[in-house]
């Protein structure tokens, strides 16, 4: 389990380039997201109080959407795409194959933090269903087979 | 190193374009157009640019790389072909033929893009700059006509007249709703207030979309002027773009895109020196797919919970910081500029009446073209998804198309003859939406696509309405019993009941459509909802709660297939026959002729290919050693009951077994002085061999059942007098069908089940040389197999539609075609004339058109494009329907068919069952088999019985042998007879495998039933 990030610093950083506006407040989740990694409490607690609103609010709201976790997440999210097009070609074997290989289901990381797994609605790239996502990058037309190159190059370089 | 600034394409002799949409991304399209760059420079190519364009829509056929001036398409580019397109294309003028874009259906060659059939049947007006212009460089935008028509609407045009055009062109809304575009900027126009906001929604979020990202990411510009112009004309001085975070690409390309119009004076203060002020901030979505709706999706903008409020106040008169705002679609946004640049009158010419313009339909599922479609309105949808869209792969059928993602409904084959506009969408129970097409064949499962979707707007529910919250949740969960064998019959109409209350109850479009999925499922899909509760049988074998293994579950008898395959593997075939006969009497038989369903869904099919279950049948027939009986249970005291079964078919024989395996007393009466039915007289020899059917038809009579031979039964009546308390009728269908055209009953005409039973009988039957079968199932390819055996030089095969919809197996129509019978396609009979001896056959061309209810396309013929050619046979193999003598008194339905309840075969008399063909019109052994099975069942239960048929006949299984890690490999060729020795006799052609093929084989079973589940 990682050390709790210095929240002060790096949450005070982007804080800065806001101007307090309560409209801001996804935009800040958001970028607090993109840098934790997931939203710890102390930084939910920090952006209420920079926007003159309660916790409860900021709470409220931030549980609200998918792209917000509340535990830390591993370092290569994987996203795996759940969409019509993608669910029709197959991809619920995909995302079975992947909680095999990993041993972890949706909303849950491996033990030693490197990968965590999501599932969303719909990736965007229907055409090459079914998708997934590694970071960055987007993996199309998968098979069980590719699941095992893709995680298998990644042991690999690790 | 410095990024040197492309050149433009004009200033090149040939650039090359590398697609840089998401989808050719993840191809690596970005390391694609480096290691051009870095080749092209290494060359020294003087004249030669490298460039990128956004998404051309065809991401399946990615990675895309387009090369001006001559618009050759390259598919599938990879890193490791950089350097054969640079030196043989780019240098020396020289295409590299094997990247072109093959056709899926014709697998022919297109190298040019306008060759293309996805693009050229497509009118692209949204989607015009997508896959042509650079989308990070503002001056591709302006050099292909951008921001002319801001230029246009600030120097010319008043808002009013902006508003007018915008009406008076009929442009509705593209998210979905179809609202018309001017008539709502025209309410926001009106609206008092100081300070208005013009928004694009671009939180396209329904599952199977993804056009508004190829336009956001090809060609964001359009958006950007559009929505100047609608800022324009509605007085906003602020605008927002949200776009859903899942799209970090168009993100940034929009960003990018915004700067430089800004840079520009495209946007920021005075524009264009108009005096016109328009600011635009992207906002991005946080993953909530209930943003979508323009309440929410404000809400979200202001920095809280997306959830939708009640209207009024539309956002027109209160909206955004409850200001007058405007909503549109980003594809709406994009059509802006055109209509301004060409005019109202013109758009309005395109499309229908009351949908003008074109729409863009993200055609994704079971496609053989899967991409962006852009069409006029009141395109037909058949050809969207045929002509443009290749049809579905694979040879499956076709079985449904849904259209308007979670929010609509699943069309069924039947419907999709038709224009496809909002309205025809609506009447049919779906709507257009955002224009989601996902394509579903025979391997979809329509109740788990409902419950797909219901979880889907489950989890996406706000929560603010409670029949949206709660009714989703229970409509789900009936769903999910449904799938997994808990359902009942009354859960479908409660499924219709709790439907009707959650629109009725609901706030927002989420819950006001999320039970369409569920409506039209059950409105053209009910049987399989039925199947499902009643039979726990899920036709297309996908719901795991009820599936095992999808062979043994699609086989009609639920052969346990996997368990056979394993003892195969072991080097057991006499356990492996054991294991089969557990379900069926006929091992040998199916082993040679099924025409196995189970292998159309084995999952090993996906791979490289499906196993080969029947000759893996056929190899552990071969093999027994009459295990089987070992473990046969003792027959029951005789019950005194008397069954009389008419037809020892495989219905018939099967059905007798059982019955007198449970102790009943059972004869069969056969018309024929030999039994077998279909399996004896319809197929030939040289495929079942008499003396392996005579083998397992002792084995039934040695149960215990008697079979009368050239005994025809006339009255039902005669044999409850002569003392049977219950009858199955399995009589088959050996009338042959008319052709239905002049001439046919002349001398030289043959019926084809007449003609294969004289043969089989052992009759001289004389075909002459020149024979022609006009048919295309299996009984004409049998009857075409068999003219060859009888000497006839040359046989023609004349079929009215093509060869991927012709119902014979695929396998025999190799083998007809490879012993020399010719196949004409697309052909039809129009008249017979006896000729000197010969008979003329007078064909006419046909040419495919709409689709009928059976999803195939209806043949037509093609006017005067008679011909006539002289054969001295024709054999009629259009089909046969059941005899049933009319002193039986029972009903019949279409087809001459005996009419049976589903479930347990009775007829409409008492003590009366039927099955087989007779009951089923023309079907297959299998299913005659399983109908057997059936009918036992229903009589003895009938007869004071349970009806347990089933019996444990092979040991259970030991410690299996880890399965291996599934490397690429192929079936084993089948070894058969070759051509040269087969026509002279009527010898069997399969040899079937030996020992090292079939184990071989067995293990590349991927033990599906043997799977994990929760």
């Amino acid at each position: 389990m990682p050390a709790e990030p210095d929240v002060t610093r790096e949450l005070a950083e982007i804080l800065s380039r806001y101007s307090g506006a309560s409209s801001d407040l996804i935009p800040i989740l958001q970028e607090a997201q993109g840098k934790f990694g997931y939203l710890p409490e102390e930084v939910m607690q920090r952006v209420a109080k920079f926007l003159r609103l309660t916790d409860n609010m900021v709470y409220g709201v931030s549980t609200f959407y998918a792209q917000f976790s509340f535990v830390p997440t591993g370092r290569n999210k994987i996203t795996v795409c759940r969409g019509t097009a993608c669910h029709v070609r197959g991809g619920a074997r995909i995302l079975r194959e992947i909680e095999r290989r990993l041993g972890i289901k949706p909303g849950e990381s491996t033990e030693d933090m490197e990968y965590s797994l999501e599932t969303v609605a719909c990736i965007g790239a229907c055409a090459l269903a079914p998708t997934m996502r590694v970071g960055n990058e987007t993996y199309g037309q998968m098979t069980t087979k590719k699941v095992a190159e893709v995680f298998g190059a990644k042991e690999k370089a690790s | 190193m410095p990024k040197k600034k492309p050149a433009s394409q004009a200033d090149n002799k040939r650039t090359i374009l590398v697609c840089h949409g998401t989808g050719c991304v993840s191809g690596k399209a970005f390391e694609i157009r480096e290691a051009l760059e870095k080749e092209v420079a290494g060359l020294g190519l003087d004249g030669v640019g490298v460039d990128f364009t956004g998404c051309h829509g065809f991401c399946q056929q990615g990675p895309i790389a387009v090369v001006e001036p001559e618009g050759i398409f390259y598919t599938h580019v990879t890193v490791e072909d950089v350097p054969e397109i640079a030196q043989s294309h780019l240098r020396d003028g020289k295409p590299v033929a094997r990247l072109f874009y093959h056709d899926p259906v014709s697998g022919e060659a297109i190298p040019k893009y306008k060759d293309i059939p996805f693009y050229n049947k497509q009118q692209r007006i949204i989607l015009r700059n997508c896959g042509r212009i650079n989308p990070e460089r503002i001056e591709d935008y302006i050099k292909a006509g951008g921001y002319e028509s801001l230029r246009k609407v600030l120097g010319e045009m008043t808002p009013e007249q902006v508003i007018d055009e915008v009406k008076r062109s009929g442009l509705r809304g593209r998210g979905g709703a179809g609202f018309s575009t001017g008539q709502k900027w025209e309410f926001c126009f009106r609206a008092p207030g100081d300070q208005k906001y013009m928004i694009c929604n671009a939180d396209e979020g329904d599952p199977g979309a993804f056009m508004d990202r190829s336009t956001m990411e090809g060609d964001p510009h359009t958006v950007i002027e559009g929505m100047t112009i609608a800022a324009y004309a509605i007085g906003a001085s602020e605008g927002y773009i949200y776009i859903r975070a899942e799209y970090p690409l168009a993100v940034k390309r929009v960003i990018l895109a915004l700067k430089q119009a800004e840079g520009k004076g495209f946007l920021g203060e005075n524009i264009l020196g108009s005096g016109f002020n328009f600011r635009i901030h992207v906002k991005e979505g946080a993953g909530a797919f209930v943003c979508g709706e323009e309440t929410a999706l404000m809400a979200s903008i202001e920095g809280k919970r997306g959830m939708p409020r009640p209207r009024p106040p539309f956002p027109a008169q209160a909206g955004l910081w409850g200001k007058p705002s405007n909503i549109n679609n980003v594809k709406s946004l994009a059509t802006v500029p055109v209509i301004i640049a060409n005019g109202a009158e013109w758009y309005s010419q395109i499309g229908t009446e009351k949908s003008k313009g074109t729409a863009v339909f993200a055609l994704t599922g079971k496609i053989a073209n899967s991409g962006l479609v852009e069409v006029p309105m009141g395109y037909p949808l058949q050809e969207i998804i045929y002509g443009i869209g290749g049809g579905i792969p694979g040879g499956k059928k076709f079985k449904a198309v849904q259209t308007g993602g979670p929010s609509g409904g699943c069309l069924p084959a039947s419907l999709i003859n038709q224009p496809v506009d909002y309205e025809t969408l609506a009447q049919a129970g779906s709507i257009m939406g955002s224009g989601g097409m996902v394509v579903m064949d025979e391997d979809t499962c329509m109740v788990d696509v409902a419950r797909y979707f219901l979880s889907f707007t489950q989890d996406e529910s706000c929560g603010k309405c409670v029949p949206c919250r709660l009714g989703t949740k229970q409509m789900l969960d009936i769903l999910n019993d449904i799938t997994h064998g808990r359902g009942k019959l009354e859960d479908i109409d409660l499924l219709l009941k709790l439907s009707e209350q959650i629109k009725a109850g609901s706030l927002c479009g989420l819950g006001q459509t999320a039970p369409n999925p569920v409506i039209t499922t059950i409105r053209y899909f009910r049987d399989e909802y039925e199947e499902h509760i009643k039979k726990h049988h899920c036709r297309a074998a996908v719901c795991e709660g009820l599936v095992s293994a999808p062979c043994s579950h699609t086989c009609p008898a639920n052969i346990d297939v996997p368990r056979y395959i394993r003892f195969i593997g072991e080097g057991k075939p006499a356990e492996a026959v054991a294991v089969i006969r557990e379900k069926i009497p006929f091992p040998s038989v199916c082993g040679l002729v099924c025409f196995h369903p189970c292998e159309s869904k084995c999952r090993r099919g996906q791979l490289e290919e499906a196993i080969a279950i029947r000759m893996l049948k056929g190899y552990a027939a071969r093999h027994d050693t009459g295990l089987w009986k070992e473990n046969l249970k003792k027959a029951p005291p005789a019950t005194g009951k008397r069954v009389a079964i008419v037809g020892a078919g495989p219905a018939g024989l099967t059905a007798g077994y059982y019955l007198a395996r449970l102790g009943h007393s059972v004869i069969v009466f056969e018309a024929l002085p030999e039994p077998g039915g279909m399996m004896r007289v319809g197929i030939p020899d040289y495929r079942l061999p008499k003396d392996i059917l005579r083998a397992e038809i002792k084995e039934i009579e040695d149960a215990g059942v008697e079979i009368r031979t050239n005994t025809r039964v006339d009255s039902l009546d005669e044999l409850f007098k002569e003392g049977y308390n219950a009858v199955f009728l399995a009589t088959g269908a050996h009338q042959g069908m008319k052709i239905g055209v002049k001439g046919e009953s002349g001398s030289g005409v043959m019926d084809c089940a007449e003609f294969l039973r004289e043969v089989s009988l052992g009759r001289k039957v004389e075909v002459g040389d020149k024979v022609a079968v006009i048919g295309g199932g299996n009984a004409a390819i049998d009857a075409a197999r068999t003219a060859l055996r009888l000497g006839a030089k040359e046989v023609t095969i004349v079929y009215r539609r093509t060869q991927a919809e012709m119902p014979a197996n695929p396998e025999e129509v190799e083998e007809a075609i490879a012993e020399g019978a010719s196949i004409d396609y697309l052909v039809a009979p129009s008249r017979i004339k006896g000729r000197n001896g010969m008979v003329d056959l007078e064909t006419i061309r046909m040419e495919l058109g709409e689709m009928d209810s059976s999803g195939r396309r209806r043949p037509e013929p093609i006017e005067g494009s008679q011909f006539t050619t002289g054969y001295n046979t024709i054999i009629a193999a259009i089909g046969q329907r059941p005899e049933v003598p009319e002193r039986f008194n029972i009903s019949l339905g279409r087809g001459n068919i005996i009419e049976v309840d589903p479930d347990t075969l009775a007829t409409s008399r008492e003590g009366v069952y039927a099955g087989g063909d007779a009951a089923s019109g023309p079907a297959s052994v299998i299913e005659a088999i399983a109908a057997g099975r059936q009918a036992a069942i229903s009589i003895d239960k009938y007869l004071g019985g349970k009806g347990e048929i089933d019996e444990t006949l092979a040991l259970p299984e030991g410690e299996l042998a880890p399965l291996e890690e599934a490397e690429e490999q192929w079936r084993p060729k089948m070894p058969t007879v070759p051509v040269e020795k087969r026509l002279s006799n009527f010898g069997q052609v399969e040899l079937g495998y030996d020992d090292k093929a079939a184990i071989e084989e067995a293990k590349r079973c991927l033990r599906c039933d043997l799977e994990e589940r929760e």
